[in-house]
């Protein structure tokens, strides 16, 4: 009984004991091992405009071309586009953009948005690809934009950031079931570790209940983008989002089942960042109203 | 590894058939021609029950929409392709196949209309039961065929926001139309009516008869919460409570999850999660809460024995408050989150008490 590895439980969640559990049970650790961060608090930007989608839900690229430019001169503290995506990659960096495939795939006007903005920066158009898919996918770019769209998960809990390389593991049904709280490994594969230079989540019309496929009653108009360079602080936004509108839809607590402790894990064991709100800076611009945050 | 192993039935069944001939000493000829025919049956029957195409009448063009003539057929083999991780809730379920069919339209977005054939009425029951949410809809004058006590009133089908859900028989589909406009919810809901068309009403699954509506005067069942189920991942999208199968879970056990809330307390809407599994038999009821009691109550001491159940439920303290359960012979009841000890006890004889009533005594 002694050596028996405790299972991971509702138990540990009640009792805050996730991240000790996982340590123990998943990673066979005494204790997690993440990385310390030096880091101060992390910076995650909400930039939002009631006019990014019309009534029938086509995104208006005037305004999300605004908003980005907005994103990208706010989070980065730069004066235009140029400068701050030039102070995220470096020219000569190949360059891979990142979207959700499926369910509530990011909108192709948020892909396109962003290589135009790089292009019009002097990248050159040769050096953005896609680069969602296999393990192959990363491997020769040298920086990487992650470009999830804000959903819900039926397997994972929350299915934004911290799965967006899914893919890259070769291996992605490995994370669905009891290893989901490893999705954090991935971000660690030599490939990849390194290569995140901006998390930019397509918020414009989230998912917020799980799925397995989009029921259109739990999708609303948020009509954002949310941005930061810390992908666990940025999911555990996205996931204040998500856990506040199912409280507004019901009226009454409706906690994500499973419970993302892929969230947390990224954060205490895997050291990708922080999961503390506390430690989180939210900066938010634009329309205010059912901002959730 | 299925595939596999259906070949190896199959040749095993060819082989004992060779011997059965030989058995019976036919002359070699006759022997050969019945041996040929056996098989060429067999065969066609394994590839038709695979990949058989069920006809449904649906329309092939309503509104501006229309479909093509044949539909996209799933199985569990290429269930993945089709929708990644999803699959694992149909194949949480007693899943047959799928067959899909996209309505497209020149000027608006597409309609899709998926049909999910399950073994049994059961599984398309559960697959509806995961969201109690949306517009009632009804399909004909008379309500469904419903047996005495039916929880679900008769619900068949639900609509919102564009996507119909349909529990008809074995089936379970969804019609959903990518933009939903008043056009697109007439189309949805007149496929609807042709999918339920001359499809049986079978009643709601057995293990939910055994719910008492009410537990004396202060717990009320949550009808629109409850959910039928048989794995462990869906579970956990209900209810999480753990990422390994703790409790044994697979295509041969039904469970039902359903919530009780405290009548008295509409403003802080106390609620205790019953959970009711059935087993195959007594040895994997005990089997499993075994399971249970080391994985999710490691500290506590184990209250039942191999022979027999204890005569009251045991009962745990626990961080989110009181836990009881109970084996029932091939049941499992476990009640969550109580506020005392006494509404856990309750909660569990008076469900148990049921189940005597319907004869889940005598099942061993």
């Amino acid at each position: 009984m002694k050596d028996k590895k405790p299972v991971l439980t509702r138990r540990d969640f009640v009792r805050g004991t996730i991240a000790a559990t996982i340590g123990t049970s998943i990673l066979g650790l005494k204790w997690p091992k993440a990385e310390a961060k030096a880091l101060g608090s992390s910076l995650v930007t909400i930039v939002r405009d009631k006019n990014a989608m019309d009534s029938s839900k086509n995104v208006d690229a005037t305004i999300l071309k605004k908003m980005l430019e907005q994103t990208l001169t706010k989070f980065t503290g730069q004066k235009n586009t140029k400068d701050a995506w030039l102070s995220l990659v470096k020219p000569n960096d190949m360059i891979g953009l990142v979207p959700t495939p499926h369910l509530n795939p990011t909108h192709d006007e948020v892909v396109d948005s962003v290589k135009s903005s790089l292009v019009d920066a002097g990248i050159p158009r040769k050096s953005i690809k896609l680069a969602q898919g296999g393990p192959h996918k990363p491997k020769d770019c040298t920086a990487l934009i992650a470009l999830p769209a804000l959903k819900a998960h039926w397997l994972t809990g929350i299915g934004t950031v911290l799965k967006i390389y899914i893919l890259y593991s070769g291996n992605p049904s490995r994370y669905h079931e009891s290893n989901s709280s490893k999705l954090g490994e991935i971000w660690n594969l030599p490939f990849v570790k390194g290569k995140t230079r901006l998390v930019l989540v397509d918020s414009l019309y989230p998912l917020c209940d799980k799925g397995p496929q989009p029921d259109p009653r739990y999708k609303w108009a948020y009509n954002g983008l949310i941005a930061g360079t810390d992908p666990v602080a940025v999911e555990t936004v996205c996931l204040k989002i998500i856990t506040e509108k199912r409280k507004a839809i019901r009226g009454e607590p409706w906690p994500l089942s499973p419970p993302p402790i892929c969230v947390e894990a990224a954060d205490k064991v895997y050291g990708l960042g922080t999961s503390r709100m506390k430690e989180i800076k939210i900066e938010h611009y634009g329309w205010e109203q059912d901002i959730l945050v | 590894m299925k595939r596999k192993a259906q070949k190896e039935t199959k040749e095993q069944e060819q082989g004992n058939i060779r011997k059965e001939l030989a058995i019976m000493k036919l002359s070699p000829r006759t022997a050969l021609f019945l041996l040929a025919i056996i098989i060429i049956v067999s065969i066609s029957e394994g590839a038709t029950g695979r990949m058989k195409v069920c006809k449904l009448n649906l329309p092939k063009t309503i509104g501006v929409w229309t479909r093509p003539d044949s539909p996209r057929v799933i199985n569990s083999e290429n269930i993945f392709d089709y929708m990644n991780g999803a699959g694992e809730l149909y194949l949480g379920y007693c899943f047959n196949h799928l067959e899909v069919y996209e309505y497209t339209a020149d000027d608006e977005k597409s309609i899709l209309v998926e049909l999910y054939y399950m073994k049994t009425s059961d599984d398309a029951f559960g697959l509806l039961s995961l969201d109690w949410g949306g517009e009632h809809v009804f399909f004909s004058d008379s309500p469904a065929n419903t047996a005495n006590q039916s929880l679900t009133s008769s619900t068949r089908a639900l609509y919102g926001a564009g996507l119909l859900r349909i529990w008809s028989d074995n089936l379970y589909s969804r019609a959903m139309a990518f933009r939903e406009t008043p056009a697109s919810k007439q189309a949805v809901l007149t496929l609807g009516k042709a999918i339920a068309a001359n499809r049986k009403s079978p009643p709601e699954p057995e293990l939910l008869k055994i719910l008492p509506l009410h537990i004396g005067s202060a717990w009320k069942l949550r009808k629109d919460r409850l959910s039928f189920f048989r794995s462990y991942l869906v579970l956990n999208s209900i209810y999480y409570l753990s990422h390994e199968n703790i409790l044994d879970l697979d295509l041969s056990t039904e469970a039902v999850m359903a919530p009780y809330e405290h009548i008295s307390s509409a403003s802080d809407r106390t609620r205790s999660q019953f959970l009711l599994v059935k087993y195959e038999n007594h040895e994997r009821a005990r089997k499993a809460l075994n399971h249970f009691q080391d994985a999710y109550l490691p500290e506590h001491q184990k209250e039942f024995t191999a022979a027999s159940a204890a005569k009251s439920p045991s009962l745990f303290k626990l961080e989110d408050g009181w836990l009881a359960y109970k084996l029932v012979n091939k049941y499992i009841a476990i009640v969550f989150e109580c506020p005392d000890q006494e509404s856990a006890r309750i909660i569990i004889q008076e469900n148990e008490s049921n189940l005597l009533k319907n004869g889940g005594y005598h099942e061993r």
